[in-house]
């Protein structure tokens, strides 16, 4: 019955504004707990690079999910795109520009297999994309012999002082303070929003997902829509790749691990239903967030990664089971 | 007679909502107790009370005298309570006979007990009158009649001694409806109490004892006969008087807007042609499963034809939906839910879907799109006009109103309607009625499916009668009349005796 007391406050503007209390809230218990090292402008500067590779994933998965769709494969995507992007620079490779586009084509690349595969092979995004996650995996093994590639002969062959426009200066410049990786991912946000709720392809994203019959009958071009969702995910996945690369100044074959499901987690817990038809970019942000933030917290407090892997499946499935109370048996 | 269900007062709440306040009725042995009332009055949360889906706030339900366990459907089943709801509740990978038999499977040991099962079943459906269809077929793969069969075995399976109802004719044609009569007849006949919940009153008529009213959660009468004149009725349950039904009928003109050119896609459509003038109203009439539904979707390029053009305007339409859609074509379908609404959205994005071109510069202005839907929502006469309400929430006349604001605000040169009134009640029909009337007045061309004969001939200016796929009559809307319409739709012109064993 809340949906009838929540009549017009949407269930959504409610779990956005819930979410944001939530991150205060563990911003505080953080200050409280480890007051000298968490609440310390180092500590969020670190956060919240760490967070924007997965945020710019989450973000290209709210639209993906909003159809009612899923896409396991953007690890995967960013391992091999990483690993691509760093073989193309060849041996005395100096191009931060071929880096970043190879890397950006080859992982839009890989989601446009994923788009074909769903939109026109109408393969189930779930078997789809879990195809795509083990062939991404394989192909950033495949590709330079499971080695890593070491990106630091873009930046003089060491991280310091990365120049301007640089690849490193993407994953550890500054700009006024600010990690320009935080810059991208917010850039990707506000642009995220932007396009799903103020222009007629993120409706018909929407409705795609929320009613595939009406939003046919109501004239959106269903498959085209489905289509670009996914080379969407596969353009992002390319953005997080030159995050993740930038950062560490070398593409490994096995990063991105279970990067798809922090993304996924976020979005969840951001309010975007499964089921598709109600996404918040919003809630995605907060999502990514909550995440970031709890998992700083924890190392902080010397808890070790698998009890943080514990309670990020307990986040998720408790956010779900929150969101839903009409869902009950 | 026995009493078999007295309910006394019964108020049931739901946060913020007051579903029921105060509602009575008695339901005799062998009776056909119909319940009538508008969208929002409270049918549905009073069968849910008695079938014990909902636990009433206060009241009391009586079962052959003795209190019936509150929010048990379970014991209200095991006591002979048997409900048919309006949504179909069947699941559909599962074959016609492990549907009747869901939860209450016979088993031999440990082992369901398949045989008895088909047996049991086929009996059930010979019981029907629809033998025909095969235990072991998947539901899916029935039509929404044929469903609508299945559930009602379903119902019989156990003991009934109250069956309750709930529109069980919407999705069924004038012969289907006639089958389900019988069998309610015959039910009757054994002592069974029946529940009829129904819009419309030629029904109620026929196969009602007596009826009961409820308006905003209350009865305003209980128990009255079923011969109670029409105005008497309808002023009971919209508290006031509908002046009239029916419109003045539109006259087409001579221009022709759609034109179908032997549309083909076996087996449902085998070759149709018609036109649809500007201003007209044109009807297409015929049983449920004559292909009307199908034809719609082929002009609107929903599915593709095996052959045969659909042109408009003098263009040819290729077979898109959105291609269809920017030459002049709308559609509202027969199952608003599923097919034309975006159920967790607001009426204004409802609304908008089809038009968002026009709100984007060259990002979508919402407030503009918030003030325009809101305008197009009250000259429908839309309850609420709120653009921000979920439409879930609304009504089916509502809902509906919020299908025909889309169309509207596109502005459609032809606009196909596939039961536009389905499950509304009588005074929102006359709204939607007008509605109709003015778009062909000012020279939309209309082309309305309707298994509603009354309706057609109530609106339309010309009728078409679909039977087995193909359009086998056309008939003046003045001069037509139900039963000319219903001898077309069921059998070859030339033998009518097939028909009065029909009607």
């Amino acid at each position: 019955m809340t949906t009838i007391a929540m009549g017009r406050l949407k269930q959504l503007e409610v779990q956005e504004y819930a979410l944001a209390i939530v991150v205060v809230l563990i911003f505080a218990v953080g200050a409280i707990l480890e007051p000298d090292t968490f609440p310390t402008w180092d500590n969020v500067r670190n956060m919240l690079t760490q967070a924007s590779v997965v945020g710019v994933l989450a973000i290209g998965l709210t639209f993906v999910i909003a159809t009612a769709g899923i896409d396991l494969s953007v690890g995967s995507m960013v391992a091999a795109a990483g690993v691509f992007g760093g073989i193309m620079l060849g041996d005395e490779g100096t191009s931060t520009l071929v880096f970043i586009a190879s890397a950006v084509l080859f992982a839009t690349g890989l989601g446009t297999i994923n788009a074909v595969a769903v939109a026109y092979g109408r393969v189930v995004p779930f078997i789809a994309t879990l195809a795509m996650f083990s062939i991404g995996k394989g192909i950033a093994l495949l590709l330079n012999d499971k080695l890593p590639v070491s990106l630091l002969d873009l930046n003089g062959g060491s991280f310091g002082d990365p120049k301007v426009g640089s690849l490193l200066w993407f994953g550890n410049g500054r700009i006024l303070g600010i990690p320009v990786s935080v810059y991208v991912f917010l850039a990707v946000t506000v642009a995220g929003w932007v396009l799903l709720n103020r222009t007629r392809y993120g409706r018909f994203v929407v409705a795609v997902g929320g009613n595939r019959e009406a939003a046919r009958i109501a004239g959106v071009p269903v498959r085209r829509i489905i289509f670009s969702v996914y080379v969407l995910s596969g353009i992002l996945a390319g953005v997080a790749t030159v995050l993740l690369c930038a950062r560490l100044g070398s593409a490994s074959p096995v990063s991105g691990n279970l990067y798809e499901l922090d993304a996924i987690g976020a979005v969840v817990i951001g309010g975007t239903s499964l089921a598709g038809g109600r996404a918040s970019i919003v809630g995605t942000f907060l999502g990514v967030l909550t995440f970031a933030l709890i998992f700083s917290l924890m190392t902080q407090m010397n808890l070790s990664t698998e009890v943080q892997q514990v309670t990020k499946g307990a986040i998720v499935l408790g956010a779900v089971l929150l969101q839903r109370p009409e869902a009950r048996y | 007679m026995t009493t078999v269900l007295e309910v006394r007062e019964l108020v049931k709440e739901f946060p913020g909502v007051k579903a029921l306040q105060g509602v009575n009725i008695d339901v005799l042995e062998g009776e056909v107790h119909c319940l009538l009332g508008p969208n929002g009055a409270g049918k549905s949360t009073l069968i849910k009370c008695i079938s014990g889906v909902h636990e009433p706030t206060s009241g009391e339900i009586l079962f052959m005298g003795e209190p019936l366990p509150v929010g048990d459907p379970a014991a209200s089943l095991a006591r002979g309570v048997a409900t048919i709801y309006q949504e179909l509740d069947l699941v559909e990978d599962l074959t016609v006979a492990e549907s009747i038999f869901l939860a209450h499977e016979p088993r031999r040991g440990p082992l369901l007990d398949f045989d008895r099962m088909h047996r049991d079943t086929t009996a059930l459906l010979t019981r029907l009158g629809h033998e025909s269809i095969s235990p072991r077929t998947k539901v899916r793969a029935l039509r929404p009649a044929a469903q609508q069969i299945v559930s009602i075995a379903r119902a019989l399976s156990v003991d009934v001694r109250l069956l309750i109802m709930d529109e069980p004719s919407a999705i069924l044609d004038e012969g289907e409806i006639e089958t389900l009569f019988e069998v309610v007849r015959r039910l009757t006949a054994d002592g069974v109490g029946v529940v009829y919940i129904s819009h419309r009153l030629d029904e109620i008529r026929r196969i009602g004892n007596r009826v009961t009213v409820l308006a905003d959660g209350r009865t305003t009468a209980s128990g009255i006969p079923s011969t109670t004149p029409t105005e008497e009725l309808v002023e009971l349950m919209v508290g006031h008087k509908v002046d009239q039904l029916y419109p003045e009928r539109p006259v087409g003109g001579d221009e022709v807007l759609l034109d179908v050119r032997d549309l083909r896609r076996l087996p449902a459509v085998r070759g149709v042609s018609l036109q649809v003038h500007a201003g007209e109203v044109l009807g297409l009439g015929g049983l449920v499963g004559s292909g009307r539904t199908e034809l719609l979707r082929l002009v609107y390029g929903l599915d593709l034809p095996d052959e045969g053009e659909v042109w408009l305007d003098g263009k040819r339409l290729p077979a898109r939906p959105a291609a269809a859609i920017s030459a002049g074509l709308g559609l509202a379908p027969e199952d608003r839910k599923s097919q034309a609404l975006v159920l967790d959205w607001s009426s204004a994005k409802n609304v908008s879907l089809a038009s968002l071109g026009r709100f984007t510069r060259p990002l979508i202005s919402i407030r503009d799109e918030r003030e325009t839907t809101r305008e197009q929502l009250r000259v429908l006469n839309t309850v609420p006009d709120d653009p921000d309400r979920v439409v879930r929430l609304l009504s089916g006349g509502n809902q509906q109103k919020v299908v025909l604001a889309r169309w509207l605000l596109r502005g459609c040169r032809v606009l196909l309607l596939d039961e536009p009134t389905r499950g509304v009640d009588v005074a929102t029909k006359a709204e939607l009625y007008r509605i109709i009337r003015d778009l062909a007045k000012s020279g939309v061309g209309i082309l309305v499916v309707s298994s509603e004969l009354e309706e057609l001939v109530g609106i339309c200016s010309r009728i078409l009668v679909m039977r087995e796929g193909e359009i086998v009559a056309e008939v003046d809307g003045k001069t037509a009349s139900e039963r000319e319409l219903l001898r077309h739709a069921v059998a070859p012109t030339d033998s009518p005796d097939l028909a009065e064993e029909v009607v």
